[in-house]
Protein backbone atom coordinates (compact mmCIF):
# COMPACT_ATOMS: atom_id res chain seq x y z
CA UNK A 1 0.00 0.00 0.00
CA UNK A 2 1.53 3.47 -0.91
CA UNK A 3 0.39 6.66 0.24
CA UNK A 4 -1.34 9.38 -2.06
CA UNK A 5 -0.43 12.66 -2.53
CA UNK A 6 -2.78 15.53 -3.20
CA UNK A 7 -2.40 18.99 -5.08
CA UNK A 8 -5.15 21.24 -5.96
CA UNK A 9 -5.31 24.97 -6.34
CA UNK A 10 -7.17 27.76 -7.96
CA UNK A 11 -10.70 26.25 -7.23
CA UNK A 12 -13.51 27.69 -4.60
CA UNK A 13 -14.04 24.99 -3.32
CA UNK A 14 -10.44 23.62 -2.12
CA UNK A 15 -7.26 25.91 -2.55
CA UNK A 16 -3.54 25.20 -1.59
CA UNK A 17 -4.78 21.67 -0.23
CA UNK A 18 -1.82 19.52 0.02
CA UNK A 19 -2.01 16.24 1.40
CA UNK A 20 0.20 13.06 2.21
CA UNK A 21 -2.58 9.96 3.26
CA UNK A 22 -1.16 6.34 4.51
CA UNK A 23 -2.58 3.21 5.94
CA UNK A 24 -5.39 4.28 8.53
CA UNK A 25 -8.75 5.74 9.25
CA UNK A 26 -8.73 9.45 8.33
CA UNK A 27 -11.40 11.76 8.87
CA UNK A 28 -12.25 14.74 7.20
CA UNK A 29 -13.93 17.43 9.52
CA UNK A 30 -15.08 20.89 8.70
CA UNK A 31 -18.37 22.80 8.73
CA UNK A 32 -21.08 22.28 6.04
CA UNK A 33 -19.10 24.01 2.32
CA UNK A 34 -16.04 23.57 3.09
CA UNK A 35 -14.70 21.83 0.47
CA UNK A 36 -15.17 17.72 2.41
CA UNK A 37 -17.15 16.63 -0.61
CA UNK A 38 -15.33 18.65 -3.04
CA UNK A 39 -11.73 16.38 -1.60
CA UNK A 40 -13.32 13.43 -1.22
CA UNK A 41 -15.07 14.02 -4.68
CA UNK A 42 -10.85 14.23 -6.35
CA UNK A 43 -9.82 11.42 -4.13
CA UNK A 44 -12.40 9.31 -5.92
CA UNK A 45 -11.68 10.47 -9.84
CA UNK A 46 -14.75 11.66 -10.26
CA UNK A 47 -13.85 15.23 -10.24
CA UNK A 48 -10.54 16.60 -11.48
CA UNK A 49 -8.83 19.53 -9.82
CA UNK A 50 -8.62 22.39 -11.98
CA UNK A 51 -4.98 22.99 -10.99
CA UNK A 52 -2.54 21.06 -8.90
CA UNK A 53 -1.48 17.10 -8.82
CA UNK A 54 -3.47 14.01 -7.66
CA UNK A 55 -1.17 10.55 -7.31
CA UNK A 56 -2.82 7.62 -5.81
CA UNK A 57 -1.54 4.46 -4.97
CA UNK A 58 1.21 5.56 -6.68
CA UNK A 59 0.04 6.51 -9.69
CA UNK A 60 -0.85 9.60 -11.39
CA UNK A 61 -4.07 9.76 -12.55
CA UNK A 62 -3.65 11.89 -15.31
CA UNK A 63 -2.83 8.87 -17.55
CA UNK A 64 -5.69 7.11 -18.66
CA UNK A 65 -4.12 3.32 -18.32
CA UNK A 66 -3.24 4.75 -14.41
CA UNK A 67 -6.71 5.85 -13.93
CA UNK A 68 -8.52 2.68 -14.99
CA UNK A 69 -6.20 0.99 -12.57
CA UNK A 70 -6.81 2.91 -9.76
CA UNK A 71 -10.09 3.07 -10.35
CA UNK A 72 -10.00 -0.51 -10.03
CA UNK A 73 -8.78 -0.74 -6.84
CA UNK A 74 -10.74 1.94 -5.31
CA UNK A 75 -14.38 1.86 -3.01
CA UNK A 76 -16.41 5.21 -2.72
CA UNK A 77 -19.56 5.74 -1.24
CA UNK A 78 -20.76 9.50 -2.65
CA UNK A 79 -23.03 11.44 -0.24
CA UNK A 80 -25.87 11.20 -2.26
CA UNK A 81 -26.51 8.31 -4.42
CA UNK A 82 -29.32 7.02 -6.63
CA UNK A 83 -30.18 3.13 -7.37
CA UNK A 84 -32.39 1.62 -9.45
CA UNK A 85 -35.28 0.62 -7.19
CA UNK A 86 -36.30 -2.85 -9.18
CA UNK A 87 -32.38 -4.02 -8.14
CA UNK A 88 -32.55 -6.59 -5.24
CA UNK A 89 -29.49 -5.80 -2.97
CA UNK A 90 -27.22 -8.47 -4.03
CA UNK A 91 -27.75 -7.54 -7.45
CA UNK A 92 -26.77 -3.87 -6.68
CA UNK A 93 -23.42 -5.13 -5.50
CA UNK A 94 -22.80 -7.46 -8.22
CA UNK A 95 -23.46 -4.73 -10.96
CA UNK A 96 -20.59 -2.42 -9.07
CA UNK A 97 -18.13 -5.29 -9.15
CA UNK A 98 -19.06 -6.24 -12.72
CA UNK A 99 -18.38 -2.18 -13.26
CA UNK A 100 -15.30 -2.64 -11.39
CA UNK A 101 -14.15 -5.45 -13.29
CA UNK A 102 -13.37 -7.82 -10.65
CA UNK A 103 -13.13 -11.47 -11.75
CA UNK A 104 -16.98 -13.17 -12.94
CA UNK A 105 -15.62 -16.21 -11.03
CA UNK A 106 -15.23 -14.56 -8.07
CA UNK A 107 -17.57 -12.29 -7.68
CA UNK A 108 -20.60 -14.27 -5.46
CA UNK A 109 -18.17 -15.15 -3.26
CA UNK A 110 -17.12 -10.87 -2.69
CA UNK A 111 -20.40 -10.03 -3.19
CA UNK A 112 -22.08 -12.41 -0.50
CA UNK A 113 -19.12 -10.82 1.70
CA UNK A 114 -19.61 -7.31 1.35
CA UNK A 115 -23.40 -7.53 2.34
CA UNK A 116 -22.54 -9.36 5.37
CA UNK A 117 -20.12 -6.91 6.42
CA UNK A 118 -22.40 -4.18 6.59
CA UNK A 119 -24.69 -6.35 8.44
CA UNK A 120 -27.44 -6.69 5.47
CA UNK A 121 -26.87 -10.20 4.32
CA UNK A 122 -31.02 -11.02 6.09
CA UNK A 123 -31.65 -8.63 3.01
CA UNK A 124 -30.12 -9.69 0.33
CA UNK A 125 -33.19 -10.86 -1.65
CA UNK A 126 -34.66 -7.60 -0.84
CA UNK A 127 -35.38 -5.06 -3.87
CA UNK A 128 -33.25 -1.80 -2.67
CA UNK A 129 -36.64 0.67 -2.85
CA UNK A 130 -38.12 -1.51 0.43
CA UNK A 131 -34.90 -0.54 2.37
CA UNK A 132 -34.78 2.12 5.03
CA UNK A 133 -32.60 5.37 4.77
CA UNK A 134 -30.03 3.53 7.09
CA UNK A 135 -30.17 0.53 5.02
CA UNK A 136 -29.85 2.10 1.81
CA UNK A 137 -26.17 3.96 3.60
CA UNK A 138 -25.09 0.46 4.65
CA UNK A 139 -25.41 -0.62 0.68
CA UNK A 140 -23.26 2.07 -0.42
CA UNK A 141 -20.45 1.00 1.87
CA UNK A 142 -21.21 -2.89 0.92
CA UNK A 143 -21.12 -2.02 -3.32
CA UNK A 144 -17.37 0.65 -1.94
CA UNK A 145 -15.93 -2.34 0.04
CA UNK A 146 -17.12 -5.33 -2.30
CA UNK A 147 -13.51 -5.18 -4.23
CA UNK A 148 -11.42 -5.39 -0.71
CA UNK A 149 -10.44 -1.96 -2.14
CA UNK A 150 -7.01 -0.11 -1.07
CA UNK A 151 -8.12 3.34 -1.01
CA UNK A 152 -11.81 3.85 0.61
CA UNK A 153 -13.22 7.08 0.14
CA UNK A 154 -16.64 7.12 2.34
CA UNK A 155 -18.50 10.29 2.45
CA UNK A 156 -20.41 10.99 5.39
CA UNK A 157 -21.13 7.28 5.72
CA UNK A 158 -22.81 7.30 9.70
CA UNK A 159 -25.42 9.71 8.09
CA UNK A 160 -28.85 8.15 8.84
CA UNK A 161 -27.29 4.85 11.27
CA UNK A 162 -29.03 4.45 14.11
CA UNK A 163 -26.57 4.67 17.33
CA UNK A 164 -26.10 0.60 17.50
CA UNK A 165 -25.51 0.38 13.79
CA UNK A 166 -22.81 3.56 14.34
CA UNK A 167 -21.23 1.31 17.06
CA UNK A 168 -20.73 -1.39 14.65
CA UNK A 169 -19.63 0.69 11.55
CA UNK A 170 -16.92 2.11 13.64
CA UNK A 171 -15.93 -1.29 14.10
CA UNK A 172 -15.88 -2.13 10.50
CA UNK A 173 -13.92 0.93 9.81
CA UNK A 174 -11.11 0.38 12.41
CA UNK A 175 -10.81 -3.32 10.81
CA UNK A 176 -10.42 -1.93 7.28
CA UNK A 177 -8.35 0.81 8.24
CA UNK A 178 -6.11 -1.99 9.56
CA UNK A 179 -4.61 -2.71 6.14
CA UNK A 180 -5.83 0.55 3.84
CA UNK A 181 -6.03 4.03 3.53
CA UNK A 182 -10.03 5.12 4.44
CA UNK A 183 -10.99 8.40 4.18
CA UNK A 184 -14.08 9.51 5.90
CA UNK A 185 -15.98 12.68 6.42
CA UNK A 186 -17.92 13.49 8.80
CA UNK A 187 -19.67 16.20 11.22
CA UNK A 188 -20.04 13.62 14.08
CA UNK A 189 -16.83 14.08 16.02
CA UNK A 190 -17.72 10.98 17.92
CA UNK A 191 -16.79 8.77 15.01
CA UNK A 192 -13.66 11.05 14.83
CA UNK A 193 -12.53 10.17 18.35
CA UNK A 194 -13.97 6.44 18.15
CA UNK A 195 -12.20 5.10 14.66
CA UNK A 196 -9.89 7.88 13.15
CA UNK A 197 -5.89 7.60 13.48
CA UNK A 198 -6.41 10.73 12.03
CA UNK A 199 -8.22 14.27 11.59
CA UNK A 200 -7.93 16.45 9.00
CA UNK A 201 -10.26 19.63 9.30
CA UNK A 202 -10.80 21.74 6.79
CA UNK A 203 -12.25 25.46 6.38
CA UNK A 204 -13.22 27.45 3.34
CA UNK A 205 -11.25 25.27 1.37
CA UNK A 206 -7.94 25.07 3.15
CA UNK A 207 -6.61 22.73 5.85
CA UNK A 208 -7.48 24.19 9.01
CA UNK A 209 -5.49 21.45 11.52
CA UNK A 210 -3.80 18.06 11.23
CA UNK A 211 -3.19 15.53 13.76
CA UNK A 212 -4.42 12.75 15.69
CA UNK A 213 -8.01 12.53 17.27
CA UNK A 214 -5.65 12.63 20.70
CA UNK A 215 -3.81 15.85 19.82
CA UNK A 216 -7.05 17.33 18.79
CA UNK A 217 -8.69 16.86 22.48
CA UNK A 218 -5.95 17.89 23.86
CA UNK A 219 -5.84 21.37 22.25
CA UNK A 220 -9.47 21.62 23.42
CA UNK A 221 -8.71 20.77 26.72
CA UNK A 222 -5.80 23.61 26.94
CA UNK A 223 -7.57 26.22 24.76
CA UNK A 224 -11.19 25.60 25.83
CA UNK A 225 -13.17 25.99 22.86
CA UNK A 226 -16.63 25.32 23.61
CA UNK A 227 -18.27 22.30 23.00
CA UNK A 228 -19.63 19.13 25.20
CA UNK A 229 -16.84 16.56 24.20
CA UNK A 230 -13.04 16.78 23.93
CA UNK A 231 -12.47 16.63 20.40
CA UNK A 232 -15.37 18.92 19.84
CA UNK A 233 -13.66 21.77 22.14
CA UNK A 234 -10.43 21.11 20.06
CA UNK A 235 -12.53 21.43 16.22
CA UNK A 236 -13.61 24.47 17.52
CA UNK A 237 -10.37 25.80 19.02
CA UNK A 238 -8.48 24.82 15.77
CA UNK A 239 -11.01 26.69 13.53
CA UNK A 240 -10.88 29.66 15.65
CA UNK A 241 -7.26 29.63 15.74
CA UNK A 242 -6.92 28.70 11.64
CA UNK A 243 -9.47 32.01 10.88
CA UNK A 244 -7.59 34.37 13.61
CA UNK A 245 -4.26 33.51 11.14
CA UNK A 246 -5.85 33.38 7.65
CA UNK A 247 -7.79 36.66 8.66
CA UNK A 248 -4.97 39.19 7.75
CA UNK A 249 -4.08 37.78 4.99
CA UNK B 1 -27.83 21.27 14.10
CA UNK B 2 -31.05 22.09 16.82
CA UNK B 3 -34.64 21.33 15.33
CA UNK B 4 -37.33 22.77 17.49
CA UNK B 5 -39.49 19.61 16.67
CA UNK B 6 -38.48 15.73 18.20
CA UNK B 7 -40.32 12.79 17.93
CA UNK B 8 -42.59 12.18 21.02
CA UNK B 9 -43.03 9.20 22.38
CA UNK B 10 -45.75 8.08 20.94
CA UNK B 11 -44.53 8.88 17.83
CA UNK B 12 -41.86 6.47 18.24
CA UNK B 13 -43.61 3.65 19.24
CA UNK B 14 -46.50 3.93 16.52
CA UNK B 15 -43.16 3.71 14.17
CA UNK B 16 -41.84 0.03 15.95
CA UNK B 17 -45.16 -0.91 15.55
CA UNK B 18 -45.28 -0.05 12.05
CA UNK B 19 -48.86 1.63 11.99
CA UNK B 20 -46.89 5.26 11.46
CA UNK B 21 -48.03 6.50 7.78
CA UNK B 22 -45.12 6.09 5.10
CA UNK B 23 -44.36 9.70 4.61
CA UNK B 24 -44.36 10.36 8.06
CA UNK B 25 -41.93 7.95 8.93
CA UNK B 26 -39.79 8.92 6.22
CA UNK B 27 -39.85 12.58 7.49
CA UNK B 28 -39.33 10.70 10.88
CA UNK B 29 -36.30 8.89 9.53
CA UNK B 30 -34.56 11.99 7.82
CA UNK B 31 -34.49 13.86 11.49
CA UNK B 32 -32.98 10.82 13.06
CA UNK B 33 -29.92 11.45 10.45
CA UNK B 34 -29.21 14.40 12.45
CA UNK B 35 -30.54 14.36 16.14
CA UNK B 36 -29.07 11.15 18.36
CA UNK B 37 -31.68 11.89 21.16
CA UNK B 38 -34.60 11.36 18.59
CA UNK B 39 -32.61 8.05 16.91
CA UNK B 40 -31.99 6.44 20.75
CA UNK B 41 -36.00 6.63 21.45
CA UNK B 42 -36.75 5.34 18.64
CA UNK B 43 -34.09 2.51 18.47
CA UNK B 44 -35.30 1.73 21.62
CA UNK B 45 -38.87 1.78 21.08
CA UNK B 46 -38.44 -0.37 18.22
CA UNK B 47 -35.91 -3.08 19.68
CA UNK B 48 -39.00 -3.50 22.32
CA UNK B 49 -41.09 -5.14 19.80
CA UNK B 50 -41.30 -8.45 19.01
CA UNK B 51 -39.49 -7.86 15.75
CA UNK B 52 -37.08 -6.23 17.48
CA UNK B 53 -35.90 -9.37 19.53
CA UNK B 54 -35.77 -11.44 16.49
CA UNK B 55 -33.66 -9.09 14.76
CA UNK B 56 -31.06 -8.56 17.66
CA UNK B 57 -30.52 -12.52 16.94
CA UNK B 58 -29.73 -12.52 13.55
CA UNK B 59 -28.51 -9.79 13.59
CA UNK B 60 -25.81 -11.44 16.86
CA UNK B 61 -25.44 -14.35 14.53
CA UNK B 62 -24.29 -12.27 11.33
CA UNK B 63 -21.85 -10.34 13.31
CA UNK B 64 -20.57 -13.35 15.21
CA UNK B 65 -20.43 -14.88 11.65
CA UNK B 66 -18.74 -11.82 10.06
CA UNK B 67 -16.07 -10.71 12.95
CA UNK B 68 -15.15 -14.47 13.61
CA UNK B 69 -13.55 -15.75 10.34
CA UNK B 70 -11.52 -12.59 9.68
CA UNK B 71 -9.71 -12.99 12.69
CA UNK B 72 -9.39 -17.10 11.79
CA UNK B 73 -8.02 -15.95 8.44
CA UNK B 74 -5.60 -13.76 9.32
CA UNK B 75 -3.66 -15.78 12.05
CA UNK B 76 -2.85 -18.32 9.01
CA UNK B 77 -1.81 -15.24 6.66
CA UNK B 78 -0.20 -12.19 8.47
CA UNK B 79 0.32 -10.00 5.19
CA UNK B 80 -3.30 -8.46 5.54
CA UNK B 81 -4.72 -9.61 2.28
CA UNK B 82 -6.46 -12.54 4.28
CA UNK B 83 -9.60 -10.95 3.04
CA UNK B 84 -9.00 -12.14 -0.40
CA UNK B 85 -8.00 -15.29 -0.38
CA UNK B 86 -10.56 -15.76 2.29
CA UNK B 87 -13.90 -18.45 1.41
CA UNK B 88 -16.95 -17.21 1.06
CA UNK B 89 -18.88 -16.93 4.28
CA UNK B 90 -21.54 -19.14 3.46
CA UNK B 91 -22.71 -20.24 0.10
CA UNK B 92 -24.91 -17.76 -1.96
CA UNK B 93 -28.64 -19.05 -1.29
CA UNK B 94 -29.30 -18.03 -4.56
CA UNK B 95 -27.22 -17.17 -7.52
CA UNK B 96 -28.29 -13.71 -9.30
CA UNK B 97 -30.46 -14.63 -11.63
CA UNK B 98 -28.89 -12.47 -14.96
CA UNK B 99 -25.30 -11.67 -15.28
CA UNK B 100 -23.85 -8.40 -14.52
CA UNK B 101 -23.16 -7.61 -17.90
CA UNK B 102 -26.93 -8.28 -18.85
CA UNK B 103 -27.63 -5.39 -15.79
CA UNK B 104 -25.79 -2.65 -17.33
CA UNK B 105 -28.24 -2.52 -20.04
CA UNK B 106 -31.15 -2.12 -17.77
CA UNK B 107 -31.80 1.42 -17.27
CA UNK B 108 -31.48 1.97 -21.46
CA UNK B 109 -34.65 -0.34 -21.34
CA UNK B 110 -36.38 0.30 -18.28
CA UNK B 111 -39.36 2.92 -18.41
CA UNK B 112 -40.09 6.08 -20.86
CA UNK B 113 -37.72 4.84 -23.80
CA UNK B 114 -38.86 1.58 -24.06
CA UNK B 115 -43.01 3.34 -23.74
CA UNK B 116 -41.60 5.39 -26.69
CA UNK B 117 -40.59 3.00 -29.01
CA UNK B 118 -43.79 0.75 -28.08
CA UNK B 119 -45.83 3.58 -28.70
CA UNK B 120 -44.40 4.68 -31.88
CA UNK B 121 -44.30 0.65 -33.26
CA UNK B 122 -47.67 0.26 -32.14
CA UNK B 123 -48.95 3.64 -33.38
CA UNK B 124 -47.71 3.50 -36.94
CA UNK B 125 -49.41 -0.23 -37.07
CA UNK B 126 -52.80 1.04 -35.74
CA UNK B 127 -52.34 4.56 -37.77
CA UNK B 128 -51.78 2.14 -41.48
CA UNK B 129 -54.37 -0.96 -40.34
CA UNK B 130 -56.94 0.74 -38.24
CA UNK B 131 -57.28 4.37 -39.45
CA UNK B 132 -55.69 3.35 -43.60
CA UNK B 133 -53.56 6.06 -43.46
CA UNK B 134 -51.41 5.81 -46.59
CA UNK B 135 -48.10 7.67 -45.18
CA UNK B 136 -47.59 6.37 -42.20
CA UNK B 137 -44.00 5.14 -43.21
CA UNK B 138 -42.63 8.16 -43.94
CA UNK B 139 -43.61 9.07 -40.64
CA UNK B 140 -41.58 6.58 -39.24
CA UNK B 141 -39.15 6.60 -41.32
CA UNK B 142 -39.07 10.76 -40.35
CA UNK B 143 -38.37 9.58 -36.71
CA UNK B 144 -36.90 6.24 -36.93
CA UNK B 145 -33.30 8.23 -36.79
CA UNK B 146 -34.09 10.07 -33.46
CA UNK B 147 -35.03 6.91 -31.58
CA UNK B 148 -31.66 5.41 -30.98
CA UNK B 149 -31.15 8.86 -30.47
CA UNK B 150 -33.06 9.92 -27.62
CA UNK B 151 -32.21 6.21 -25.96
CA UNK B 152 -28.83 6.77 -25.96
CA UNK B 153 -30.09 10.43 -23.95
CA UNK B 154 -31.89 8.59 -21.50
CA UNK B 155 -29.24 5.79 -20.31
CA UNK B 156 -26.19 7.49 -19.96
CA UNK B 157 -24.84 10.37 -17.95
CA UNK B 158 -24.88 12.22 -14.77
CA UNK B 159 -28.99 13.44 -15.80
CA UNK B 160 -30.12 9.70 -17.07
CA UNK B 161 -28.53 7.35 -14.72
CA UNK B 162 -29.08 7.38 -10.86
CA UNK B 163 -25.89 5.23 -9.83
CA UNK B 164 -23.92 7.82 -12.28
CA UNK B 165 -21.99 8.77 -9.19
CA UNK B 166 -20.97 5.53 -8.69
CA UNK B 167 -20.34 4.64 -12.22
CA UNK B 168 -17.96 7.40 -12.72
CA UNK B 169 -15.52 6.51 -10.25
CA UNK B 170 -15.08 3.08 -11.99
CA UNK B 171 -12.85 1.16 -14.07
CA UNK B 172 -16.06 0.06 -16.44
CA UNK B 173 -17.97 3.26 -16.13
CA UNK B 174 -17.18 5.21 -19.40
CA UNK B 175 -16.80 4.47 -22.62
CA UNK B 176 -17.18 1.05 -22.23
CA UNK B 177 -20.72 1.34 -20.00
CA UNK B 178 -21.51 3.82 -22.66
CA UNK B 179 -21.38 1.62 -25.47
CA UNK B 180 -22.71 -1.39 -23.96
CA UNK B 181 -25.96 0.71 -23.07
CA UNK B 182 -26.61 2.15 -26.77
CA UNK B 183 -25.73 -1.23 -27.93
CA UNK B 184 -28.27 -2.45 -26.28
CA UNK B 185 -30.38 0.64 -27.43
CA UNK B 186 -29.85 -0.88 -30.68
CA UNK B 187 -30.56 -3.82 -30.27
CA UNK B 188 -33.91 -3.09 -29.71
CA UNK B 189 -35.27 -0.38 -31.91
CA UNK B 190 -32.95 -1.65 -34.94
CA UNK B 191 -35.61 -4.95 -35.23
CA UNK B 192 -38.45 -3.19 -33.97
CA UNK B 193 -38.49 -0.19 -36.06
CA UNK B 194 -37.18 -1.80 -39.47
CA UNK B 195 -39.84 -4.62 -39.17
CA UNK B 196 -42.99 -2.31 -38.53
CA UNK B 197 -41.66 0.20 -41.06
CA UNK B 198 -41.56 -3.76 -43.53
CA UNK B 199 -45.24 -4.15 -42.54
CA UNK B 200 -46.63 -1.00 -43.80
CA UNK B 201 -46.92 -0.11 -48.05
CA UNK B 202 -44.39 1.82 -49.15
CA UNK B 203 -46.39 4.64 -50.80
CA UNK B 204 -43.68 6.42 -52.24
CA UNK B 205 -41.39 6.11 -49.18
CA UNK B 206 -37.93 4.90 -49.12
CA UNK B 207 -37.37 1.36 -47.90
CA UNK B 208 -38.54 0.08 -44.79
CA UNK B 209 -34.15 -0.60 -44.13
CA UNK B 210 -33.23 3.01 -45.60
CA UNK B 211 -33.13 4.57 -42.27
CA UNK B 212 -30.78 1.71 -40.78
CA UNK B 213 -27.16 3.36 -41.83
CA UNK B 214 -28.22 6.92 -41.15
CA UNK B 215 -29.70 5.85 -37.78
CA UNK B 216 -26.77 4.21 -36.96
CA UNK B 217 -24.41 7.52 -38.06
CA UNK B 218 -26.16 9.61 -36.01
CA UNK B 219 -26.19 7.97 -32.58
CA UNK B 220 -22.14 7.54 -33.31
CA UNK B 221 -21.99 10.89 -33.84
CA UNK B 222 -24.42 11.89 -30.70
CA UNK B 223 -21.70 9.55 -28.44
CA UNK B 224 -19.19 11.63 -30.25
CA UNK B 225 -20.07 14.98 -29.69
CA UNK B 226 -21.45 13.81 -25.71
CA UNK B 227 -17.49 13.29 -25.63
CA UNK B 228 -17.32 17.37 -26.17
CA UNK B 229 -20.77 18.67 -24.39
CA UNK B 230 -21.87 15.27 -22.46
CA UNK B 231 -24.70 13.40 -23.46
CA UNK B 232 -28.16 15.51 -23.04
CA UNK B 233 -27.15 18.17 -25.25
CA UNK B 234 -24.96 16.06 -27.97
CA UNK B 235 -28.70 14.05 -28.22
CA UNK B 236 -30.73 17.01 -28.30
CA UNK B 237 -28.84 18.93 -30.72
CA UNK B 238 -28.16 15.76 -33.13
CA UNK B 239 -32.06 14.78 -32.96
CA UNK B 240 -32.96 18.18 -33.04
CA UNK B 241 -30.84 18.60 -36.19
CA UNK B 242 -32.21 15.71 -38.11
CA UNK B 243 -35.58 16.64 -37.28
CA UNK B 244 -35.14 20.47 -38.84
CA UNK B 245 -33.08 19.08 -41.65
CA UNK B 246 -36.13 17.00 -42.81
CA UNK B 247 -38.99 18.58 -41.69
CA UNK B 248 -38.03 22.45 -42.75
CA UNK B 249 -37.35 22.05 -46.43
CA UNK B 250 -40.66 19.78 -47.02
CA UNK B 251 -42.51 22.17 -45.38
CA UNK B 252 -41.08 24.57 -47.65
CA UNK B 253 -41.11 22.95 -50.55
CA UNK B 254 -43.87 24.02 -52.81
CA UNK B 255 -46.71 21.80 -54.59
CA UNK B 256 -48.40 18.97 -53.30
CA UNK B 257 -49.76 16.91 -50.36
CA UNK B 258 -46.87 17.57 -46.87
CA UNK B 259 -46.68 13.87 -46.70
CA UNK B 260 -45.53 13.59 -50.65
CA UNK B 261 -43.30 16.20 -49.98
CA UNK B 262 -42.25 14.60 -46.93
CA UNK B 263 -41.56 11.45 -49.10
CA UNK B 264 -39.26 13.55 -51.50
CA UNK B 265 -37.18 15.17 -49.18
CA UNK B 266 -36.63 11.98 -47.36
CA UNK B 267 -35.59 10.09 -50.36
CA UNK B 268 -32.56 12.81 -50.86
CA UNK B 269 -31.65 12.09 -47.28
CA UNK B 270 -31.37 8.57 -47.56
CA UNK B 271 -31.66 6.77 -51.40
CA UNK B 272 -28.17 7.51 -53.08
CA UNK B 273 -26.43 8.60 -50.49
CA UNK B 274 -26.23 5.79 -48.42
CA UNK B 275 -22.08 5.43 -48.72
CA UNK B 276 -22.08 8.86 -47.67
CA UNK B 277 -23.93 7.81 -44.31
CA UNK B 278 -21.82 4.57 -44.10
CA UNK B 279 -18.35 6.95 -44.56
CA UNK B 280 -20.11 9.06 -41.75
CA UNK B 281 -20.71 6.65 -39.24
CA UNK B 282 -17.11 5.37 -39.69
CA UNK B 283 -15.31 8.55 -39.16
CA UNK B 284 -17.87 9.49 -35.81
CA UNK B 285 -16.45 5.63 -34.58
CA UNK B 286 -12.98 6.79 -35.04
CA UNK B 287 -13.35 9.69 -33.80
CA UNK B 288 -15.34 8.30 -31.01
CA UNK B 289 -12.40 6.00 -30.58
CA UNK B 290 -10.02 8.83 -30.44
CA UNK B 291 -11.89 11.12 -27.60
CA UNK B 292 -12.59 7.93 -25.42
CA UNK B 293 -10.54 9.34 -22.89
CA UNK B 294 -13.46 12.16 -22.27
CA UNK B 295 -15.97 9.50 -21.25
CA UNK B 296 -13.63 8.83 -17.83
CA UNK B 297 -14.38 12.45 -16.85
CA UNK B 298 -17.62 13.05 -18.29
CA UNK B 299 -18.83 13.92 -14.68
CA UNK B 300 -19.86 17.71 -14.51
CA UNK B 301 -21.44 17.97 -18.21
Amino acid sequence: MTGLRVRHRGTVALDSVDLTLGTGVHGLLGPNGAGKTSLIRVLATVARPSAGRVELLGRDTAGRRALGEVRARLGYLPQEFGYYPGFTVREFVAYVAWLKELPAAGTPAAVERAVARVGLADRADAKVRTLSGGMVRRLGVAQAIVNEPDLLLLDEPTAGLDPEQRVEFRELLRELGASTTVVVSTHLVEDVAAACTEVTLLDAGRVAYRGTPGALAALGETSGGPGDHPVERGYTAALRAHRATEAPR
Amino acid sequence: MTTAWHAAEDLALRYADGSLPEADAWSLEKHLETCTGCATRVSAAVRATAAGAELAEIRGSVLTAATTRPEEARGSDPCGSAARTRPAPTAPRRTPRLEPALWALGPALRGTWLLALLSVTIGALLLDHAAGYAATRTLLLTIAPVVPVSGVALSYGPHADPLHEITAATPSGGLRLALTRTAAVLGVSVPALTLTGAALPASGAPGAAAWLLPGLALTLGSLTLASYVGCRTATAVVAGGWLAAVLVPAVAAPGGPLTTRLAGRLATCFDGVQPGWAAAAVVCAALLAARRGAYDHLENR
